[in-house]
Parts: C-alpha cells; sequence; structure tokens
C-alpha cells in the first residue's frame, strides 16, 4: 500500500471512531473504544508475530501486568495517567528482560513459551495476595463523572494509544528496524550473517509488542473499576488478538488494526442476535476466512484488483 | 516415609494420564506441524461419549473405548481432509487460527447439546492398599489403559508400514514424498489418530474425573507442558513428559501447597525451554 | 479498495445503530414511558460458569413468564408488562460491562439482574452506578462486593459471614469431640472468602485449624493436598469450590481413604448437580446454604408460598430447585414490590424505594441493610443423607438429625 493511502486510512479511521460521540450513544460509544483496544493490542502484536514472523502469545500476559501494576498505583494514591505511565514503563523494562530470555527460542517452542508466560503471570499474581488481592481482585478507585464523560474520555485515551501504536508501527515499517525485522522473518540465520543483531532486534520487537498492551490494561482496569487474575490474563484473549492481526493481514500497517474492528462488529452483531450460538458462528466466520482469505482482509484488495483487471 | 511413597504414586499416576492425554497432540505437532486447539475439546467429547452410553444403556466404559476411538479416529481423518488439509502447508500461526475456530463451533455444540452440567461416572471401584499407598482402583484402571495405548501407538509407529511413513513424513515431507507415499494420506491419518487418542483419553479420564466443557481448555494447556517437557512428536516423549510432569506437581503440592502446584509444573516448563529446547526426549531439527 | 469498503461498511453499522437508538440517548429515560418494564440480564452461558447462568435464565424467564400472564406489574395506576432482555457474556468480564453498557445505554432497560459470582457482579454494578440504573444482585454473598459504596446494587442473598460462626457452633454442639479442622478452599472470590471465614470462625470457637490452603483456578488434582490433610487426622474437613472442584475433591478423598467425622462442602450440596454427579458418596456431607425448599415461607408476589414456588419450579424443568433459582426469582419480586410503592418509573424514586424494601416472599424476608445487602438471618445448614437434602438447622425447618460421615 502507498504510504498516502495508508496515512488517509489511518486517520479516516480514527475519524470515524473518534466522532461517534457526536450522533451515537454509550453503547456504540463503548464499541468503538473496544475497537480502539483491540486495534492497539493487534497493532502491538504486529511487531513480533507480523514483521518479525515470530508467533507470540503474550499479549494478555502484558495486557494483566499492565492492568494490576496500573491498579496497584491507583490505590496507592497515584494519580491515574501517572499510574498508566508506570505500567507501560515496568511492563516495557519486563518484556525486554523476559524478550533477552526465550527468544532464544525459535518457531513452536516460542510459541509455548510465550503462551506459558500468560499462565504464569495468572498463578503468581493469584497466590501472591498479599500485594494482589489474589483471587478476590482489586477495586480500581472509580472516576466520578458523568457516565457520558467517562465513556468519552476513554475513548479517546484508547483512540489515543492506538494512535500511538499506529505513528510507531509507521515509523518502524520505515525505518533499519522494519527492514531488519522483516530479514529476520524471511531468514534469521541469513540476517545474522549480513550483519544484523538479530537478538537485539528481536528484543526491541518483543518489547514494542508489550509497550502499549499495558498501556491499554492499564487504562482498561481503571475503566472497569475491578479486576481479578483469570479475567486479566486469558489465554482466549492472547489467541484472539493474534487472529485479529492474522484476519486483517499480518506484517501491513494497518491490517492488525482492522482485522481487530472487522472481528469486535462481528463479534457484537452475534452476541447481540444468537444468544445461544454466538461462538459457533463466530468460529464458522474464522474458518472461512482462512479459507478464502488466508492473507488477511487487505489481500482482498488485490485480489479484487486482480479479478476486475482480468474482466478488462 | 509413607507420605513420600503417596506421593510419589500420586504423581505417577495422575503422569500417566497427562501421557495419555498428551501423546496425540504431541503426534499431530510434530508430523503436521499444526497446533491442535482442538485437543481439548476432542477429550472431552469423547468423554461426553462414554458418559451417556454408561447413563443411558449402561454401557461400561472400557467396552466404549474401541467404540469412542473409532469415531474419533473417522471425526479427525474427515476434519483433516475437509477442512485442516487446506492450508496445512501454511504458517503456524494459519493452522492455529483455523483449529481455533473449529473449536469454537465444536465447543459451543457440545455447550448446547450437553450443558455444562458437571457430570460424573459413578462406578466407584475402591481403592487398593500397598502397603502404606492407596492406590485407588480406577487411576489404576487409567493408568493402565493409558500405558496400553501409549504402548499400542508406539508399537504402530515403529512397526507397522503406516507407522514408517508417518515417521517418514515427520522427518523430511519432501523426501517422503519422492520415496512414493503420498502426505496427504499420511496427513489424514495422522490427524485421525491424534484424535483418535484424544477421544480415549477421554473415555479413561471419564473414569477419573468429572466431565464439562468448562475443562477442555485445562486439559489444552496440560498438553502443551507435556509436550515441551518430554518433547514435541515423539511418543516416548509424551510418556516422560507426563510422568515428570506428574511428579513435579505432586510433589510441589506436598511441599509448597497446592496454591503452587501448577505454577511449578509451568516454572519447570520454561526451565526446560531454555536449556533443553527439544525436551527430555526430544530429537533435534523439530523447533 | 476493500479498505475503503470496508470502512464504508464499518461506519454504515455505527449509523444505523446510532440512527435507530443513538437520537434518543440524551431523552432522560423517565421521559419516554413505554409500556413495558425492561429489565436486563447479562448471563454466562457459555464459558466456565454456563452452568450457573442457566439457572439464572429459567429462573427468569419463568418468573416474567408469570407476571406477564397475571397482567405485568403494578406501577401507579396502571400494570405494566415486563420485558427480559439477555445477552451471554460468556464468562468474561470485559464482556459483561460491555454488555451492561448495552442493555442500558442501548436496550433502554430500567434495571439490571446481575451476573453468577462476586467478581462479575462487581463488574456490572459498576456500570448499573454509574448511569444509576438499580442492579439486583441475587448470587453475590461476599461482603466485598458491597463495599464500595454504591447506591444502586442491592443483593438478595445475605452476608456469608453469617454462615461460619453459627456452623461452627451447630457442629460443636452436635459433636463435642470436633478439635481440630482442615480447611482447603478455591481461590476465588466467594469460596476464598468462605474458606478464610471458616478458619476464623473455628479459631474463634476454639477448634484448631491444622491445614489451610488454596488451590488455584483450574486445579485437576486434588492428591497432594488430600494426603497432606490425610496425615494431619482433622476432625472436620471443609472444602470449598464450584461444583466441578468439589465432586473431584469428594471423589479423590474417597479413592485416598481420606475422611472425618464431619465432611463440609460449600456449596456442593446446595446444587443438585453435586449429588447427581457423586450419587452414594454424597452421603454425609455438610454445607451451608442461604435457602432451601424446604422451608416454608409465606409472603407477596407470584408465588405465595415457597411450595408455591417448588410445584411450579418441577412441573416446568423436572428438578429440585436450588438457592440460585430461590435468591434469583426473588430478586423479582424486589423490583415488583419497589414498582408498586413508587408508582412510577422515575429512576430516583424506584431506587429509593428498592432501598426501602421490606417485604415477606417465598424466599423468606427481604430487607436491604446500609450497605444494600439482605440482612443477616438464620440459614440452613443441609446434609446429604440417602442422596437427599435434608435440612439439620435451624430448628424450626430442620426435618433430620445429623448423622456423621459414613466410613
Amino acid at each position: 500500500m502507498k504510504p498516502l493511502a495508508q496515512y488517509a486510512a489511518i486517520i479516516v479511521g480514527l475519524v470515524l471512531l473518534g466522532t461517534t460521540p457526536l450522533y451515537a450513544d454509550n453503547y456504540i460509544l463503548r464499541t468503538a473504544a473496544t475497537v480502539a483496544m483491540y486495534g492497539a493490542l493487534a497493532t502491538s502484536w504486529n511487531f513480533i508475530g507480523g514483521f518479525t514472523g515470530y508467533p507470540s502469545f503474550s499479549t494478555a500476559a502484558f495486557f494483566g501486568l499492565g492492568a494490576y501494576v496500573g491498579t496497584i498505583c491507583q490505590r496507592n494514591g497515584i494519580p491515574m495517567g501517572v499510574a498508566w505511565t508506570i505500567a507501560t514503563v515496568s511492563v516495557a523494562a519486563f518484556a525486554a528482560l523476559l524478550g533477552g530470555i526465550i527468544l532464544r527460542l525459535r518457531g513452536h517452542y516460542f510459541a509455548i513459551g510465550s503462551i506459558a508466560i500468560v499462565e504464569l503471570c495468572r498463578l503468581i499474581v493469584s497466590s501472591w495476595s498479599d500485594l494482589t488481592g489474589g483471587g478476590d481482585g482489586l477495586n480500581v478507585p472509580l472516576i466520578h463523572a458523568s457516565p457520558d464523560a467517562v465513556t468519552r474520555l476513554f475513548l479517546f485515551v484508547m483512540l489515543g494509544i492506538l494512535a500511538a501504536s499506529l505513528v510507531v508501527t509507521i515509523i518502524v515499517d520505515r525505518s533499519r528496524l522494519g527492514f531488519g525485522l522483516r530479514c529476520i522473518h524471511q531468514n534469521e540465520d541469513a540476517a545474522a550473517m549480513v550483519g544484523i543483531n538479530t537478538t537485539a532486534y528481536k528484543i526491541a520487537a518483543y518489547t514494542l509488542s508489550a509497550v502499549f498492551c499495558a498501556t491499554v490494561g492499564a487504562a482498561y482496569a481503571s475503566w472497569t473499576g475491578y479486576i481479578d487474575p483469570t479475567d486479566s490474563f486469558q489465554i482466549v484473549m492472547t489467541v484472539k488478538v493474534a487472529v485479529m492481526a492474522i484476519l486483517g493481514g499480518a506484517g501491513t500497517v494497518v491490517g492488525p488494526a482492522l482485522g481487530a474492528a472487522a472481528f469486535v462488529l462481528l463479534e457484537e452483531v452475534f452476541w447481540a442476535n444468537f444468544i445461544d450460538w454466538n461462538r459457533a458462528i463466530l468460529g464458522v466466520v474464522i474458518v472461512l476466512l482462512i479459507f478464502f482469505l488466508p492473507g488477511g482482509l487487505l489481500s482482498l484488495r488485490a485480489r479484487l484488483r486482480r479479478a476486475s483487471g482480468g474482466a478488462a | 516415609m509413607a507420605i513420600y511413597l503417596q506421593t510419589i504414586a500420586n504423581g505417577l499416576m495422575l503422569g500417566a494420564l497427562y501421557a495419555c492425554l498428551a501423546v496425540g497432540f504431541s503426534l499431530v505437532w510434530g508430523v503436521l506441524n499444526v497446533i491442535n486447539m482442538l485437543h481439548g475439546s476432542f477429550i472431552i467429547l469423547g468423554g461426553y461419549l462414554t458418559y451417556f452410553a454408561w447413563h443411558y444403556y449402561g454401557i461400561h466404559p472400557i467396552v466404549m473405548l474401541p467404540v469412542v476411538a473409532l469415531l474419533m479416529f473417522a471425526l479427525g481423518f474427515v476434519l483433516q481432509r475437509g477442512a485442516i488439509n487446506r492450508v496445512v502447508s501454511a504458517p503456524v500461526l494459519t493452522t492455529l487460527t483455523l483449529t481455533f475456530g473449529l473449536d469454537m463451533i465444536l465447543y459451543n455444540l457440545m455447550t448446547y447439546w450437553f450443558t455444562a452440567t458437571p457430570r460424573r461416572i459413578t462406578l466407584d471401584l475402591g481403592a487398593a492398599n500397598l502397603g502404606p499407598v492407596v492406590l485407588p482402583v480406577d487411576r489404576l484402571l487409567g493408568t493402565g489403559l493409558a500405558l496400553l495405548l501409549t504402548f499400542l501407538l508406539y508399537a504402530v509407529m515403529r512397526g507397522s508400514n503406516i507407522g514408517r511413513a508417518i515417521v517418514a513424513v515427520r522427518m523430511d515431507r519432501t523426501a517422503a514424498e519422492l520415496m512414493g507415499i503420498r502426505t496427504d494420506r499420511i496427513y489424514a491419518i495422522t490427524f485421525g489418530i491424534g484424535t483418535l487418542m484424544a477421544g480415549a483419553a477421554g473415555v479413561v479420564f471419564a473414569l477419573v474425573f468429572p466431565i464439562t466443557t468448562n475443562v477442555s481448555g485445562t486439559w489444552l494447556g496440560k498438553a502443551f507442558v507435556v509436550c515441551v517437557v518430554g518433547g514435541l512428536g515423539s511418543v516416548p516423549g509424551a510418556l516422560v513428559g507426563g510422568l515428570v510432569l506428574g511428579l513435579v506437581e505432586s510433589f510441589a503440592g506436598f511441599w509448597f501447597g497446592p496454591q503452587n502446584a501448577i505454577t511449578a509444573g509451568f516454572v519447570l516448563m520454561l526451565v526446560l525451554l531454555l536449556t533443553r529446547p527439544t525436551g527430555l526426549m526430544g530429537v533435534k531439527g523439530y523447533e | 479498495m476493500s479498505r475503503q469498503g470496508f470502512f464504508r461498511s464499518a461506519r454504515l453499522a455505527l449509523m444505523a445503530g446510532g440512527l435507530a437508538t443513538g437520537i434518543f440517548a440524551s431523552v432522560p429515560a423517565g421521559a419516554q414511558d413505554a409500556d413495558t418494564i425492561k429489565i436486563g440480564a447479562p448471563l454466562a452461558l457459555t464459558g466456565g460458569l454456563a452452568d450457573e447462568g442457566k439457572k439464572q435464565d429459567i429462573v427468569w424467564k419463568m418468573w416474567v413468564e408469570k407476571v406477564n400472564d397475571a397482567g405485568g406489574l403494578q406501577v401507579g395506576d396502571k400494570k405494566m408488562k415486563v420485558e427480559l432482555i439477555e445477552y451471554d457474556y460468556q464468562s468474561e468480564g470485559q464482556r459483561a460491562a460491555q454488555l451492561a453498557e448495552k442493555l442500558i445505554t442501548d436496550d433502554k432497560v430500567q434495571f439490571l439482574f446481575a451476573p453468577f459470582g462476586s467478581g462479575h457482579t462487581k463488574i456490572v454494578a459498576g456500570v448499573g452506578e454509574r448511569y444509576q440504573v438499580p442492579t439486583i444482585a441475587c448470587v453475590a454473598s461476599s461482603e466485598s462486593v458491597f463495599d464500595q459504596s454504591f447506591s444502586h446494587l442491592f443483593g438478595t442473598l445475605s452476608p456469608n459471614g453469617g454462615m461460619t460462626t453459627a456452623m461452627v457452633k451447630f457442629f460443636k454442639q452436635k459433636f463435642p469431640d470436633t478439635k481440630t479442622i482442615a480447611v482447603l478452599g478455591r481461590d476465588d472470590v466467594f469460596p476464598k472468602s468462605m474458606a478464610e471465614g471458616i478458619a476464623k470462625a473455628a479459631e474463634d470457637g476454639g477448634l484448631k485449624v491444622v491445614y489451610k490452603e488454596l488451590y488455584p483456578v483450574g486445579t485437576m488434582d486434588h492428591a497432594a493436598a488430600l494426603s497432606s490433610i490425610k496425615a494431619a487426622k482433622p476432625d472436620w474437613i471443609y472444602v470449598t469450590g464450584y461444583t466441578q472442584d468439589l465432586i473431584l475433591a469428594r471423589k479423590q478423598m474417597q479413592d485416598l481413604g481420606v475422611t472425618a467425622p464431619i465432611v463440609t462442602m460449600v456449596t456442593g450440596p446446595s446444587y443438585k448437580e453435586f449429588t447427581e454427579g457423586l450419587g452414594p458418596l454424597a452421603n454425609g456431607v455438610t454445607s451451608s446454604s442461604w435457602w432451601h425448599y424446604a422451608t416454608s415461607y409465606k409472603g407477596q408476589g407470584v408465588w405465595p408460598t415457597t411450595a408455591d414456588f417448588y410445584s411450579d419450579f418441577k412441573a416446568k424443568t423436572g428438578g429440585d430447585p436450588d438457592y440460585v433459582h430461590g435468591s434469583c426469582a426473588a430478586a423479582g419480586e424486589v423490583i415488583a414490590d419497589a414498582l408498586k410503592r413508587a408508582g412510577t418509573l422515575d429512576k430516583a424514586k424506584v431506587r429509593d424505594a428498592i432501598a426501602a424494601t421490606d417485604i415477606q416472599t417465598f424466599y423468606g424476608p427481604i430487607k436491604f441493610g446500609p450497605n444494600g445487602m439482605n440482612l443477616v438471618r438464620e440459614l440452613p445448614i443441609i446434609q446429604v443423607q440417602d442422596e437427599a437434602i435434608k435440612v439439620l438447622a435451624p430448628a424450626d425447618i430442620k426435618n433430620a438429625d445429623m448423622i456423621a460421615m459414613p466410613k
């Protein structure tokens, strides 16, 4: 996709989501915020899963840790924005350290290692009850404002995080880092041979994949007002985010966010209308997409062009 | 002393069940390069088939074992042929996403038909005493069946033409094709065997655990851990991985409390991943 | 092309939603006096809490049908039909919050029924509080849920603190030799608070706690914990968890020969799934519950007596109701009564009417304390005997004497 088209797509998307308060009710706003939230998560995942081609399933770990760090800060009287920042920075540092260890693994082994991190975080948070409240969970001080104001605030927060993650994606995409990550994706050994510091590059990608997840997690905790280990560290979430990115087009700039939007909107429609069958229907949609659009939604463009070119 | 013997016995019996649970998952992963997210639900499905046969027709679970095995093999074969084979050479993430989607469908169907009510086969076979150690008969039976199934699979893999073809495909697909092996068929058969083993594990588990769709994710998680501990794609690997995990969970639960039993299993897995990524029994080259 | 196409359809979807409902969002709920009373319920119909969610679903539908057959609920001088709007939140907290918001802003419900469990009740009540929509929780008993000074959250269960002290006292009276207790609890809001509550009550009552551990969600083997408990030889074993945990724990106790004169499982025997799943193994297990159909309460509402509710429920489902069914049906009666007294759908007035609730129902008395929880009352202590539930206490509804755990 040409850079200009990329920018246009991003701006149109953000404006669409950001203007919902002008005409829609809080439910639509919340859906828009959820789209932005998952968009940010999927865009983050894209650094490691898309560009670098490492099947990472750590998303929920970063999200959950961000939520817990943010909540614990807020409960100790640290203002909300500062708490989010602390959560972001500390989880990023954690991811960098962790990346140094588990990125020695490749392929399948990396996939399991990263998924185990989620489960391990849940178990540790759950048993460290002095700090985390264990299975009781933690209350986050609720924001005392009108529901409209609160929903609007979190819509813009989530949109801000999404925008930030997209900007970083564009920068990485254009930079030597992005080039290096793509090389690693193609052939890691060859990349190392032509002088790319693969370890440093991979750690950078892994850390980038954590940063925005942590912010999202911390903001989400402030929004809901209550977190517990089971909801914060969900394997389902970790898999879902990867699925969204693949649906949109892994390794592209706007694909993951697009996939997240499609996925969230489909989910909304199915929950609302098919109370007994929502999971199965979503499953069918995923299966069909994998069959007929394995390159993600963005590949549809190329296909259409090819089809129309053939007709002409 | 008695409590240590008991802890070892608990761990070994649990470990044999874990081995039985993971061996099909490991095989599919090793040969087809597919992380099969359906595996947990297959186990539950096997358990439900056993439960309903016992509950409504009074059929003993052991009698059901071959029936469930056959049905599950057919299901796996068809699923691989009709769905998974379309993307079998795609990257890990694509096949994972596909099985994730299929699992959502199967899970929803099971919840709808069977509801999530926990059910149990109330055979209650009692317990045997071996000195100070108590051995529940159904767990012993489960252990025996698990070992038997694992051994049978091992024998098939080593001794039969199909088994040798599967091993050949796992080692080098292109070479195997050049030797005249029809990889598509081998893939479908392997997936069928993987599903069969999941169903058989479901039968064995139905003797020991309550059956509910809620735990499919838990079983899937255990399969992951066992594979890493033992090494991917090999039958002895799954056996060793299962037994080690069972013992570790049992001792961790005894020493550090149940709060930390599962954590210990995951820590073991991560340590092994980093120090011996091919697992205790793994073969190099499958990462 | 597709990208623009996609965004267009996404915008269309959003716009359509916006046009259909959003335009009226700014109109206050009181002003759009429709002819129906809408109650919203995010339910866990799939996922980890699917079984419990289904129970709420059944009994609420029964209640709504019964109310509407009688013409509806009395509000002022007219009768209004009740509409129940349910969504499946798949046992995921985030989705519960989202659906609660949808119910309030999109479906314009005037009341919320909170889902099963203390954790998800907290999440849904948080949304209700923000919009000042009264939320009735029928399956949350942990006081921590009600300690956040929410003024729109009301719970029909009594505080679970009331379950522990009375039980220790009762058991010590029946089995004076009881000196030690072992506690094994699930690390989750309600089961954990019960485990800690009983340990404290036991110590206060002069018992020695010889084992106390929590097991994490997702534990599928209790052999290690039970072997340790066996070595400690307690007089009383107390296990908390969800039904599948407890079935497994009881089964493994039997297998490993772990027993004590008193074995209590919370809330195991309150659910018929527990006794059905265990068969003869359930015999002797004691528990406490908030309500039992053997009680004989009388009061107002669509079911004047406990027996009426029981026979209706039996006819509808073929099974016996448990406390979840009772408490959730009673949650409907709270709304019915408050509307009758308020005589209007005005939010603030209805909220105040609910807070002033003081009624008798088939489920027992309902009167909310300052934190919104139903007041403490004597809760039944039950025991499984011959695979049926018997009530041991309180004395006025007792129908059996306590027996020791069969060997």
